[in-house]
Parts: C-alpha cells; structure tokens; sequence
C-alpha cells in the first residue's frame, strides 16, 4: 500500500493505495485543497518512493517554495523528486526542469510527456498539481480521455495517479466522469459555507478497493504542518431551564456539566460520535447574569443548537437575545422545540410564526428527558453544516 | 435603501447607490483613469463607509498599491484592507504574507486566488464581524491574456454567486479595445451592470449602466492626486 500521507484518510483507505491506482483530490473552488497532493508527494519521497509532480499553474520553483512553508524539505530528495513544467513555456521562459511540456496547451504533447515517464520511471507516485489548468489549456473532452489513458497505462506499469482537480462549473459531463469512473478514488474537499467559506472538510466519495466510508473529517492548512484534524465545535444555548443540560447529555457519549443545585453556571461538556461525524458540543448557562461567560463559549463554533421550552413562549424573546449574544449569527443554527411531551406545547410551526423565524432554519421537536428527537436534531445540523457538498 | 456607495457624489446620486450582492464590470480604454477610480472606491468603501475591502492586483504588486496611498496621503483602515497579489511571485520578487497581503502564484492559478479571496472573506465576514465587504479585481484583461475566456468565465461564475450569497459587492475591471466583442458579451452576462469609462478629446467620462432604470449621463471628470472630481455632464 503506498500512503497518501493525509491523516485518518490512509486509515479509511485501509492503508492507502494499492499500487497501479489513481486517486483524484476533487476540490471545491475557494477551498485549499491543492495541499493534498503536495502532502501526498512529501510523503511518498518520506517513504522512500519516486516521486513526479506535474507543475501547471505556476513556475516549479514556487511551487518548491510552498512545500518548504510548509516545512517540507524536498530539496534533499534530489534523486527521486523531479517536477514536469508545463508552465514556463506557456509564458515563454526558459525552464530549469528535467521534463518539460513544450506546449502546455496541446494534450498531445502532454500525453507525450506523461506516456514517456510512465514507460520509462520505476514505480512512482506521480501528482497532478492542478488538473484544472490542464483541462482548461487543452478542453475538457481531450483532457478527459487523455487521463483515462494515463490511468491505465499507469497500471499496467505499477505506478500511483494522483490528481489535484477544482470543480469549476465545468460540464456536467466533465464533472460526472471525474467523480464517476475515471479514477479509483474520489475524495471530495469541501467547505462549510453560511455566506461564506469557514470550515472545510474531506470525505471518500468512492473507493473501488475499500468499502464505502461515510465518513466527514474537518481539518486546518497550518504553514508549516500541512494538513491537520480537527473537532468541531457546537453551540448549544437557550433561555433558562429550557433544557439545555439534558439535551447535551441525551446526545453525549459522554459530558460534563459544572451546575449548582440543576442549574448550570458554567457550561455543559460533551462529545459525541454519530453516524462518523464527531463534535464538542458546549452547553451555556441561560441566566443572564452569566451572559458574559456565552461570549467566552461561543467562539470558533461551528453551528448552533438553540433550545427552547415549547410550553413557554415568553422564552422566545430572551432566546434571540442570547443568539444575538453568541454572535452566532450566520452560522448554521437548528431550533430545538424542547419539552414536547409536556401538556401546552406549541407545535413547531406554531413556534416558528411566534418567533418569526424564516423558513431556512429548521425546527425539530424534541423530548430531551426521554432523548427522542435528539439525534435526528444533531443529524439535521450537520446536513445544514455540510450543506452544499459535492 | 443603498447598501453600497461609490463615493463619487453625482453617480452615487444619479443611481441612488448600489444593492448588496451586485456584480459591477467597470469597462474603458487603457489610460482612461480606471484605475485611480478603483483606488478611489477602495478608500471610500474602507475608510468613509468602513466596509472591508478584498483587492485582487494583477497588475501592480501589494506594496506598490499601498506605497500609493501613502503617497496621496491617504490612510487606509488596514484591518479592512486585503490585497490578493498576482504579480509578485511570478516576478521573483521576495514576497512575505502579511495581514493585508495575500500572495497568489500566478495569474493563471485562478484556484489559488479563489482560495486567498475565500480567505480574506472568512476573516472579515466570520472573525471580525464585518457586515459588507468589497471585492475588487484589477484587472480582468490580465487573467484573460494568461486563461481562455471560459476558463475566466468559471471562475467568475463562481466568485460573482458567493458575491450574491454574501450580500457583498464585486468590482471588475477590463479594458477595451483589448477583448474581442464576443469574450466581453460572455462575461456581461455575469454582471449587474457596468461602470463605463471613455476618454474624448483629451477628456475623461463616466457613466453607469444597468444599475437605475436608464444609463446614467456621462458625467465629465478630472483626476487630481487621489481625488476623482466631476466637472459636467453631457
């Protein structure tokens, strides 16, 4: 198996790659994913392989320069590092490189390229840096066809295909061949977008040599470090007594509550593990006095659960107050009509005119003391976070 | 309501200010004063309106858009101020990162400016809370000389929806002249409306189309330093 060097995705992967593979990075546009496949190069020539980056959308030695803020040494893998420039001469300089495209912009010189590298290298890990210029300097139907045939070339003579792809609206046919049958592997890499991009993720979209992993990791780009995992972090607030406390331990694998006789004064702490997705949920205390202690919880939260006791509307108007509070604004929210059991309840609909809540954010009731209504909260927030996935 | 002003009074009045969301190609002949305007919008919108402003250079690097406001004496709000820079990279210079300053590869890696505008929008929308935000391009016509014309058509259709979603406001530069007419109608189709530029006579016009019911009248004007100065319109 050959790493692809990406943390959790080589476990997913059951190891990695198998050799003769091809993998695309299918990434959407204002997301930084082109570090996967540098990560995966650097981690090859770590591992003691060959390794052939295709450089096409800047001069190589810039792209050397990235891989050193991010604290990568290539520069002592001279042996088994080499870059195809395929840049230089599209703006017409003289190029330092080993193997170079003289047109970058005909697909037939760049099969030439690719073809002679297959041939001739023992087995390597050969990384497309970016997919995208190619298709867009050659189109889309000869860049296409092209790949299919490196891939299978590559095969037969044992190497691994990695490719950096943005998914600009290209054609449907375009997009549905890459991240259909063109490659052994998708892994998509997305961003958690609410007006704007502050979140991204990975998952594996398709894998002919694993079984089917649904399974969102969300991580960071540290210079240097690369690629790093992270937990996210949900909010979880409302008025007082509105049940806050139960609903972070009913959806809790395990929590933690700071309370003074049942009512919490600092915070609530738990995490859970659900369906592969796996969160830090914070729970704030809902008194005012304790207002100041929600500013300190709230930062960096990824979404928001806000909780309100169903039989008692005048919650509603300390309830927009305390998201004004959390300065959540704008991030994923799902209301929580808690307490549905309870003789008085208003239905969720009736809650949603009271509140005067638009239609995009969703009401689940919930019973938290008996955790009905808990996980699928959690499920509807996390399709609102990820929302707008590939 | 207007979410958006330009900053140059009679256009500002004649349009009754700009919608958010609204994509804007600002069109005219090489030395027509388009890019002092640019500059021009980009201090009204960071430092009178106290809107962050994303500027993607092409054409000059970060320090040098900056140098020229130090030089008209003008302070930029730098908390609000993001500079995507394109050129420096591709020249060798030695080009460090900085609050402000994002650098990108090449004009030809549309991905990773993508990414660095996303970034800068990340900042100012999601950490420092900032309502409205700007995005300015300068310019168009260099990406289109490195990037064929649906190539810069993607991108933009990407960037002018996340302009949409975000409620913000896009400013895109291009030459005429440079273009053939049907590159410049495919990507019209993307915009909201136009700031259109012309010189005549050794004379400087401006007018905007698109935005109010008619296009506005060409306003005459004259740049002097930093300042843009209308004199009369025909």
């Amino acid at each position: 198996m050959i790493e692809t060097g990406i943390p959790k995705l080589d476990e997913f992967l059951g190891g990695g790659m198998p050799k003769g593979k091809s993998l695309v990075y299918f990434i959407q546009p204002g997301v930084e994913g082109e570090v996967f496949g540098m990560q995966t190069v650097y981690s090859a020539l770590k591992n003691g392989r060959n390794c052939i980056f295709v450089v096409s959308s800047t001069i190589p030695d810039i792209i050397r320069g990235q891989f050193k803020e991010f604290g990568w040494d290539i520069n002592s893998y001279n042996e088994t590092f080499f870059c195809v420039d395929a840049y230089d001469p599209l703006i017409g300089a003289p190029s330092k490189e080993k193997y170079v495209v003289s047109n970058p912009e005909s697909i037939e010189e760049f099969s030439k390229m690719i073809i002679n590298i297959i041939k001739d290298s023992p087995p390597t890990t050969i990384v497309f840096g970016s997919l995208s210029t190619i298709i867009d300097l050659c189109g889309e139907k000869e860049t296409i066809s092209a790949v299919r045939d490196w891939n299978k070339m590559a095969m037969l003579y044992d190497h691994v295909m990695i490719y950096n792809f943005t998914a600009w609206p290209y054609s449907e046919e375009t997009l549905n061949s890459i991240k259909g049958d063109l490659f052994n592997a998708v892994i998509s890499i997305g961003g958690i977008a609410e007006r704007v991009i502050f979140g991204q993720y990975f998952g594996i979209l398709k894998s002919d040599w694993t079984k089917e992993i649904k399974k969102s990791m969300l991580f960071r780009v540290l210079r240097p470090g690369g690629i790093k995992l992270y937990i996210p972090k949900i909010l979880v607030t409302g008025p007082f007594d509105s049940g806050k406390t139960t609903f972070v331990h009913a959806l809790s694998t395990r929590a933690i509550s700071v309370d003074r006789l049942g009512t919490t004064i600092a915070l609530d702490h738990g995490h859970v593990d659900y369906k592969g997705f796996s969160a830090d949920i914070f729970g704030t205390p809902g008194q005012e006095r304790f207002d100041p202690i929600i500013k300190l919880l709230s930062g960096e939260s990824m979404g928001v659960f806000l909780i309100v006791d169903s039989t008692n509307p005048t919650d509603f108007v300390r309830a927009k107050q305390m998201l004004e509070i959390t300065k959540s604004y704008g991030l994923p929210m799902v209301v929580v009509a808690n307490k549905q059991d309870l003789p008085g309840a208003m239905a969720p609909e009736e809650i949603r005119k009271q509140f005067n809540l638009p239609q995009d954010i969703p009401i689940v009731s919930v019973v938290a003391t008996d955790k009905k209504g808990v996980f699928e909260a959690f499920e509807v927030l996390i399709d609102k976070i990820t929302e707008g996935r590939i | 309501m207007s979410d958006y002003t330009l900053g140059i009074k009679e256009l500002d009045n004649a349009i009754g200010g700009i919608r958010k969301g609204s994509n804007i190609m600002m069109i005219g002949p090489p030395m027509s004063g388009k890019e002092v305007i640019l500059y021009y919008i980009m201090y009204h919108g960071s430092a009178v309106t106290e809107n962050a402003v994303i500027m993607v250079t092409t054409r000059e690097s970060a320090t040098h858009i900056l140098d020229w406001f130090k030089e008209h004496r003008l302070v930029l709000p730098l908390t609000r101020i993001g500079i995507v820079d394109c050129v420096t990279k591709t020249l060798g210079g030695a080009a460090v990162e900085t609050e402000n300053i994002k650098i990108a590869s090449s004009p030809v890696d549309l991905t990773g400016i993508g990414v660095k505008i996303s970034q800068f929008f990340e900042e100012y929308v999601m950490k420092k809370n900032i309502r409205k935000t700007q995005l300015h391009i300068n310019s168009l016509s260099t990406i289109l000389m490195y990037s064929n014309i649906q190539t810069v058509f993607r991108f933009l259709h990407v960037f002018t929806g996340r302009i949409k979603s975000a409620g913000a406001l896009g400013i895109y530069m291009i030459e005429s002249g440079m273009h053939d007419e049907q590159s410049i109608a495919t990507l019209k189709q993307l915009f909201d409306g136009m700031i259109e530029v012309k010189s005549e006579n050794d004379k400087n016009y401006i007018r905007i189309v698109g935005l109010s019911p008619k296009p506005t009248p060409w306003f005459e004007f004259e740049i002097d330093g930093a300042n843009i100065k209308i004199v009369g319109s025909i």
